[in-house]
């Protein structure tokens, strides 16, 4: 009975129920927006469980902070963001046990992206929907987490360059530029997985 | 047996209190929580700009070598000594931008937060035991980076 | 034309709608007459169309119960102990050693904030850091033997509050 009301109450009804400690409210929230927010640390890990495992933690962020949520956007932006923090936080935390270095954290790449030669045939044309998908995955896998990072942003969340540099705490030039190495490498990635065929 | 007589002379409750006080330890006058709080800056120049910083001491250096910091030097800004008391919390100024909160949340945990040009930026609880140290620490321009060292002294 | 690379960043932010009228209207101008420009704006513009499609199929593998119950546990394990639920039997035995008197009641009182203080797990199951501006973000580093705890914040150098803290 009370699942019910649940499903068909909305959002904000839902997140004011959650907020005075009704669970089975957040739990409804959670089953909407759940695949959002697993996709985007998903986008950004690159590891099922990992992603599972942010994603959660997420969730439970959310319910501890919900009072802070003041509805300036919808709940799953607001939980998007959690998830966003959550996963450049464990990104750098990765990055930093590989690199040992704060200075690399926010180094750029080479400038190789620049000189390679522009994909003319759009690799993705003649693929189907399924097909497409995994080809991109394999090609984000690819990428470094600042390059892969900037495009999920871009990309996924739609966020502005200065939004972006913002969230990654960087310039609005180092954003312009990881983005653009980001699309090159991943536009190369694909059309060599065409060639491949 | 044999305490049966002095439980029942004196009132049970005055008794029993005592028990509880000595072995929980909550009689004893809970004590204040000392920190000191250092503003460093990091960078990889010989020398500070301003001559009134000075080389962060060997204690800090150490500490903060063993961190994956990879800056060549450290210089103190600025140092305070504070106390918060028991459940109380203290607010303290670095610079004229930067201040440090610490509120003692129970004994164990503190909540420390950061206030940048007058607005909070960050909020951190964590277990901080005597003579542990919680470090913040940011990018600042042309490679440089600031820290604030908060080492919980007793 | 061998493009410099503010010029390919500027074609990027074009497309991107970054631009200011004036230099969106210069770099659609370059398209127009450069084909190299022409062919990079195509090639990022099916980049961005291709990874349009890519993200939304993407579904938690597992049920909604399991990945419900799991949140669930977390949130139980971060909530507050109830205040009188651990010493309830303890102080049921202490009472039958204890003169009965009204005062029992108090130490009741006493024993339960004793008993919490000593046997709570804490305010939190691990350390949390709570960034103000949701935009910010930071990461710890800990060092355990040394009793050190580091916390990198994504603070932008570029917004002033570093230097000005410093100097």
């Amino acid at each position: 009975m009370a699942e019910t009301d649940h499903s068909s109450a909305e959002d904000a009804t839902l997140v004011r129920a959650a907020r005075a400690g009704d669970t089975g409210a957040f739990e409804e929230l959670v089953a909407r927006h759940r695949d959002k927010i697993y996709a985007r640390a998903y986008s950004m890990v690159r590891n099922e469980d990992e992603a599972l495992d942010l994603s959660q933690e997420a969730w439970v962020k959310g319910w501890h902070r919900l009072k802070q949520f003041q509805g300036e956007s919808s709940f799953s932006t607001w939980m998007t963001r959690i998830v966003i923090n959550l996963c450049l936080d464990e990104l750098r935390k990765q990055k930093r046990q590989r690199t040992d270095s704060i200075e690399e954290m926010d180094e750029e790449s080479g400038g190789v992206e620049r000189q390679m030669p522009v994909v003319t045939v759009n690799p993705t044309e003649r693929l189907e929907r399924g097909e497409l998908r995994q080809r991109i995955d394999r090609a984000m896998d690819l990428l470094s987490y600042e390059h892969r990072t900037v495009l999920v942003l871009h990309e996924f969340e739609e966020m502005e360059y200065k939004e972006i540099a913002r969230t990654m705490g960087c310039s609005i030039g180092t954003v312009m530029s990881r983005l653009f190495y980001a699309r090159r490498k991943l536009a190369a990635r694909l059309a060599d997985l065409k060639a491949e065929i | 047996m044999r305490f049966k007589k002095p439980l029942s002379v004196c009132p049970g409750w005055l008794a029993a209190l005592c028990f509880l006080m000595t072995f929980t330890g909550i009689a004893a006058p809970a004590k204040d929580l000392k920190f000191q709080a250092l503003l460093v800056w990091a960078t990889d120049a010989e020398k500070s700009p301003d001559h009134n910083h000075k080389p962060v001491d060997a204690e800090v250096l150490k500490k903060l070598r063993e961190l994956p910091l990879r800056w060549k030097n450290y210089f103190e800004v600025r140092r305070e000594h504070f106390i918060v008391p028991r459940g109380g919390a203290e607010k303290v100024t670095l610079s004229d931008k930067c201040k440090i909160g610490v509120t003692d949340v129970d004994g164990r945990h503190v909540e420390v937060s950061l206030i940048g040009k007058g607005e909070p930026v960050l909020k951190r609880i964590q277990p901080l035991s005597r003579g542990e140290t919680l470090v913040l620490g940011g990018n600042a321009p042309d490679s440089t980076g600031w820290l604030v060292v908060l080492k919980r002294v007793e | 034309m061998i493009m410099t690379s503010e010029q390919q960043l500027k074609l990027q932010a074009f497309l991107d709608g970054e631009l200011p009228e004036k230099e969106a209207r210069d770099a659609a101008a370059l398209v127009a007459r450069d084909a190299e420009a022409a062919d990079l704006v195509a090639e990022l513009r099916n980049t961005r169309r291709a990874l349009a499609g890519f993200e939304p199929g993407l579904k938690v593998p597992e049920s909604r119960e399991c990945y419900w119950s799991r949140i669930e546990r977390l949130i139980q394990r971060l909530e507050p102990a109830p205040a009188t639920a651990p010493s309830v039997s303890f102080f049921g035995r202490l009472r039958r050693f204890l003169v009965p008197t009204g005062a029992v009641a108090a130490l009741v009182i006493v024993a339960a904030v004793a008993v919490l203080e000593l046997g709570r797990p804490g305010v939190l199951a691990r350390p949390e850091t709570e960034m103000t501006s949701p935009d910010s973000a930071a990461f710890t580093y800990q060092d355990d033997a040394n009793g050190t705890t580091l916390v990198w914040l994504s603070y932008p150098a570029e917004s002033g509050f570093a230097e000005k803290a410093v100097h």
